[in-house]
Order: structure tokens, then C-alpha cells, then sequence
């Protein structure tokens, strides 16, 4: 299978100004620091990281919310990036996202009715009223919810049904490419399990490609096909799901991965976990060299760790950025 | 005899659309330095059973409806529900504190954490504002704050999130208290911090014994941190028990099914396990057991209309016993 979206070293920074009148530029936040990936066609990428490592800002980039500073975008070979803002609406049909919170990331103004008919009206541009009507019937039976709601508006759903309606708002251009920026976050365990629920089946059934952005490391391991651990900006590891899970290089993806609780008495007893100290540095002032470094339970040395590490393929398919500050015995991989 | 013996809580707010029986008859105890969970889903009822002991509640809509909270500690013995805003004044916030959700809400913006921090002291203790602020950077350290001399005279927008969650902890435990609610204490922070937070808190639990009651939604949470663990459903506690009677044995249909819907208990690949339905609407008068609607157990309609009991099935674990909620309930009864 060829790879349908390719990301090329991208770059996002913000400027940061000091002074009201005559403003000058202070400081930089790279918020997305040369990241490089590839996604299949059908893919399942999970995307995880603390709040404040550039996961949302990626996904921003992707779809032009947010200019690049550098880097390309390549969705089926077209380098997004390089296109006018009119040719990109056009383009955007085919990659949608889908947001944290549906409190938010719904109109209320709007019915589910005239939500959905307008995200459908950007791909099948003349359908009449009867048309129309007969596809928004369908598409909220394909998101599980009664179609005699379709007048109704958002704040007489619950949660798991919001989200519900903005799935089917993302899904309504018939887009490839879906990005899904925290979809389960906010709700409970039992609405959370519902909507991974639809949509795996619906990424199966259409085959989209997905990209699902979390902090729950257990969620996205149930989800996706390979994982992406996002630090301060840059990708540390990258490999196949369930290796990846099981045998962690990185201490960062250490640390995640011990971080989530397990709901079994006997195993939290016993045990070990990797607390991380602190928090991660601030990416206005990043540190010099591997900005993991003095977070780290690892031996290294103070030169060491002003020094870059080296994202490097150390086993087929897995890709770990090899530091003294981050892997166990960094020099067997170099 | 138990530092908190909450007896038959009920707490209604009442809505244009009806009376809405938020807690519907609760009772719990919770001893001395002990570590108590409350699980539910939103909704359910587990926030407003705590606002509900701290008079907390906004009143109207909201009323208590009825019932006894006993606290007692060596000065005698105080019910909560039906003492004197006074005596509740000197009771919130010195013997029993909270800490909330949302860090960035509950910390007043405009204030210096110096400030926030001194405040408790100042109002409970016969303390100079010099000592106080002495106590204030000697708390900060203890929830694991760098340089805390200097951060003290900092504003809540300078921390970061698990820091001003630290700033909430520092300021819910500086005097000491005997209990401690946390609503939710991690629900707003990522992992890796959360796993930072719930060391702290239970370090200085340790070091205080300070009893705690852990409100929250995630298993996961309870499961490493509590000795005991109430499972709430439609204002209602359905099961109690200590976290091996929860995780291993759980006996309702509602304990079991959440454990079913945590997506790192499954293998890759198989659909997740949902519950059918929805939660009850909780306005209006109690109709039978809330959860006959979504129990798969074979049931009859004359039984769902019927109430649950709640009973103790074995020492230290109690359920609620209703046809439709424990497999083969009658050996129970």
C-alpha cells in the first residue's frame, strides 16, 4: 500500500511579541519542531503526548488551519502547504476533524438537521430538499441516533450523543483523512467505550485514514494501529501499536505507560512506576540539546545531555530518538 | 466510632421541570485516616453527596432533603446537615477541606498565591501574618514545589496546571484537617502529572492522617488508591465494598459492567463492551430499581417497579439486591 499522507519535516512556530505600540519579536514557540510521518492508506495513527507537546498544532497544520513554517504536507503527493487558500477549501472536503469537546465544537444555533445538510452541501453542492433530506436520514442512522431528532439542537443531547452528531458532521463531505483531536476525553467510561466503539467500525466500514490524537495511553492503544509519542514538538517514538506498548524504549513512553492506573488492586501494589519529576520544559526557551534530559530517571552527563539525540529506526518499523537521557543503554543502537 | 457517619443523605434541587432527586439516600462512614472512593458516572450523584456535608449546595434550587452527617472529633460530636452556618464555618475548611476539579477555576486570579494560601490560617488560627507566610512556603514544599520562596509571591496563571493543582492540595491541607474531599482531582491534568498529583496526595496522607474520600469516574484511579470504594448510580450508592470486593468479586450488574467498558482490559480489535441505554432521568418520583431499564438479567416488570435492597452479602460488602441487578440475588436474601 502506497502512503496517503505524508508529512515532511513540518515546522509551526509562533512568534512571540513583547511591547504594544512597537512590537518586537522575543522569542519563538516551536510548537511543532520537525516532525516526519507517514500514514497508509486505512491507517490507524495514534498521536500521544501531554498538553502543551504540539499534538493539536500538528493537527492544525495539517489541515492549513494553521500555516507551516517549514516542511510539506503531502496528501496523495499534493503538498498541501504550497496551495492557495481557495484551492485548499476545496481539498479540506477530504481531511475533517473531529474535536474535544462537542459542547464546543457545535453550533447552537444551528439543528443537527442544518449542521449536517451544510457539511454535506460543501462535496454534493445541487441536492434538493428531498435528496438532502433522504442523506441526513442516512447519515444519522450510520451514527446510531433516531432521525426523527434531526430538527432538534445540541443542548437536547447528552454528551455521547454530541459527539455523536459532530462525527457525523465530520463524516458528512465523505472525507479520507479524519483527525480526531481528543474525541473521548470528556466523556464518562461507559459513553467513552460507545463512541471508540463507532468509530472503529466506521473507519473500518468507509475505509478512512485516521489520525487520533490522545494523553490516554490505554485508549489509544486499543485504537490504532501504530503509535506516534510527541515531546515538546518532536516525535520520540514511533512503532507498531501493541510493540510499541509492550516493550517501550523511550523513558518518556516509560513513564506514560506507567502512568496510566490499571483498575486491579493487585497490580497497583506491585507495580513499579516511573514518576516523572517536574514538568516538561517550556517550548519558548527550550533546553539546549535533548529536552527530555532533566526529566530523566537515566545516568547522563551534563555534556551529555546538551546534546541532540538521533531518531533512528532501531528495530524494523520502530523508531526511538536515541539519547543517554532516554534509552537504556544508548549505545548498543547507535 | 467512625470520624464521619453520614446516615440516609438525601439532596434535591428542584427544577421547573419537577423535583430532581439528585442523592436519593445515601449512608456511609468513613474512619479515622482512611481512603474512601466514590465511582459514578457523571450525573450520579457523588459531587453533590460531598457538597451536600460542607453545605455547599446552592440553596434554592437546591434542598436537603434529609438525614444525619455525625462528624465527631475530640471536641464532641457535630451533625453537618442540621448545625449553624457558624459551627459549619469553623468546621469547612480547618477539619474537613476540598479540593476541586479544576485548578485553573477554583484559584482566584486577582490574588497572589501568598495570599490564597494565608487565608485558611489567618481565619482558623491565632497566627501573625509573618508566621503564616512562613507556613504557606513550608506547605508549598511539601507538595513538592521548587524554589517556593519565591513562587509564593507568584499568580495562579504563572503555574502550570499540576502546579496549581499542588498550590489546591497545599491550601486544602494547611491546616491540617481531618478529612479531605477531592472531586475529581486529576480529571483536568494528563497522565503523567495525575500520577504526580496521587503521590502527593497520598504522601501527605501519611505523613498528616488525614482521612480522604477520592471522587472520580476513573476505576483506574480508585483502584491503586483507596482501601474502600461506594459505587454510585442515580443518587443511589449500589455497591460498597473494599477495592478486592469491587475488582475482583463485584457483585451488580452496574460494578461489573463499567469494568467491562475500560478499553486496556480488552484485547485489541474486539468491540468494546457498552452498557445499553441511558442513565435515568432522576425528576419525578422513584420508580423501582433505577437500573432494571439497562440490566441484561432476566427480570419481569412487576419486579422492576420493585425497590432494590441494600445488604450486606459478606463482612465489609454490601449491594444492592434486586432481581435485575445480581445474578441469583435470592441467595443473598
Amino acid at each position: 500500500m502506497e502512503d496517503y499522507l505524508v508529512i515532511e519535516d513540518l515546522k509551526t512556530y509562533f512568534p512571540v511579541y513583547k511591547g504594544m505600540i512597537r512590537k518586537k519579536q522575543v522569542a519563538t514557540v516551536k510548537a511543532v519542531d520537525g516532525v516526519s510521518l507517514s500514514l497508509k492508506k486505512g491507517e490507524i495513527l495514534g498521536l500521544v503526548g501531554e498538553s502543551g507537546c504540539g499534538k493539536t498544532t500538528l493537527s492544525r497544520t495539517i489541515m492549513q488551519l494553521q500555516p507551516a513554517t517549514a516542511g510539506k504536507v503531502l496528501l496523495e503527493g499534493k503538498n498541501l502547504c504550497a496551495l492557495s487558500e481557495k484551492k485548499m477549501k476545496a481539498e479540506r472536503i477530504n481531511v475533517q476533524m473531529i474535536f474535544q469537546d462537542p459542547y464546543a465544537s457545535l453550533n447552537p444555533r444551528m439543528t443537527v438537521y442544518s449542521t449536517l445538510s451544510e457539511a454535506i452541501s460543501t462535496r454534493h453542492k445541487n441536492l434538493n430538499k428531498k435528496e438532502m433530506l433522504s442523506r441526513v436520514t442516512e447519515l444519522m442512522k450510520t451514527i446510531g441516533l433516531n432521525p426523527a431528532q434531526m430538527k432538534k439542537y445540541p443542548h437536547e443531547f447528552s454528551g455521547g450523543q454530541r459527539q455523536r452528531i459532530a462525527i457525523a458532521r465530520a463524516l458528512a463531505p465523505e472525507p479520507k483523512l479524519i483527525i480526531a483531536d481528543e474525541p473521548v476525553s470528556a466523556l464518562d467510561v461507559s459513553i467513552q467505550s460507545q463512541i471508540l466503539n463507532l468509530l472503529l467500525k466506521l473507519v473500518r466500514e468507509m475505509s478512512l485514514t485516521m489520525i487520533f490524537i490522545s494523553h490516554d495511553l490505554s485508549v489509544v492503544k486499543y485504537i490504532s494501529d501504530r503509535i506516534a509519542v510527541m515531546y515538546l514538538g518532536k516525535i520520540v517514538e514511533l512503532g507498531d501499536a501493541e510493540l510499541l506498548m509492550e516493550n517501550p524504549l523511550h523513558y518518556y513512553t516509560k513513564a506514560l505507560n506507567s502512568a496510566v492506573p490499571v483498575p486491579d488492586p493487585d497490580v497497583e501494589k506491585t507495580r513499579k512506576r516511573i514518576v516523572l519529576q517536574g514538568d516538561p520544559p517550556s517550548p519558548i526557551n527550550p533546553p539546549k540539546g535533548c529536552a527530555f534530559a532533566h526529566r530523566s530517571p537515566l545516568e547522563h552527563s551534563l555534556e551529555d545531555a546538551e546534546k541532540e539525540g538521533v531518531f533512528k529506526e532501531v528495530v524494523s518499523g520502530h523508531w526511538v530518538e536515541v539519547h543517554p537521557a532516554t534509552v537504556d543503554d544508548y549505545k548498543q543502537y547507535l | 466510632m467512625p470520624l464521619l457517619d453520614v446516615q440516609n443523605l438525601r439532596t434535591s434541587f428542584h427544577t421547573r421541570n419537577g423535583v430532581l432527586r439528585a442523592v436519593d439516600g445515601i449512608s456511609f462512614t468513613l474512619d479515622r485516616g482512611e481512603t474512601l472512593g466514590i465511582v459514578g458516572e457523571s450525573g450520579s450523584g457523588k459531587s453533590v453527596s460531598c457538597y451536600s456535608l460542607l453545605g455547599l449546595i446552592p440553596m434554592p434550587p437546591g434542598k436537603i432533603e434529609g438525614g444525619n452527617a455525625y462528624y465527631e472529633d475530640d471536641k464532641g460530636k457535630v451533625d453537618l446537615l442540621n448545625c449553624s452556618e457558624k459551627q459549619l464555618r469553623k468546621i469547612r475548611g480547618k477539619r474537613i477541606s476540598m479540593i476541586f476539579q479544576d485548578p485553573m477555576t477554583c484559584l482566584n486570579p486577582y490574588l497572589r498565591v501568598s495570599t490564597q494560601l494565608m487565608e485558611p490560617l489567618l481565619i482558623h488560627e491565632k497566627i501573625s501574618k509573618k508566621d503564616a507566610l512562613k507556613k504557606a512556603i513550608e506547605a508549598l514544599e511539601e507538595v513538592g514545589i521548587q524554589d517556593a520562596p519565591r513562587r509564593v509571591n507568584m499568580y495562579p496563571h504563572e503555574f502550570s496546571g499540576g502546579m496549581r493543582q499542588r498550590v489546591m492540595i497545599a491550601m486544602a491541607l494547611i491546616n491540617k484537617p481531618d478529612i479531605l474531599i477531592a472531586d475529581e482531582p486529576t480529571t483536568a491534568l494528563d497522565v503523567t502529572v495525575q500520577a504526580q498529583i496521587m503521590d502527593i496526595i497520598k504522601q501527605r496522607q501519611r505523613d498528616l492522617g488525614t482521612a480522604v474520600i477520592l471522587i472520580t469516574h476513573d476505576l483506574g484511579v480508585v483502584a491503586g488508591f483507596c482501601e474502600r470504594i461506594n459505587v454510585m448510580y442515580a443518587g443511589k450508592i449500589v455497591e460498597s465494598g473494599t477495592a478486592d470486593h469491587i475488582f475482583k468479586n463485584p457483585k451488580h450488574a452496574y460494578t461489573i459492567a463499567l469494568q467491562k467498558s475500560i478499553p486496556s482490559l480488552q484485547g485489541k480489535g474486539k468491540e468494546l463492551y457498552t452498557i445499553p441505554g441511558m442513565p435515568p432521568v432522576l425528576v419525578g418520583a422513584r420508580r423501582g430499581c433505577a437500573f432494571a431499564a439497562r440490566s441484561d438479567l432476566p427480570h419481569t416488570p412487576e419486579e422492576a417497579a420493585m425497590d432494590g435492597v441494600f445488604k450486606e452479602i459478606e463482612p465489609g460488602h454490601c449491594v444492592e439486591l434486586h432481581p435485575a441487578t445480581v445474578v441469583n440475588y435470592k441467595q443473598y436474601l
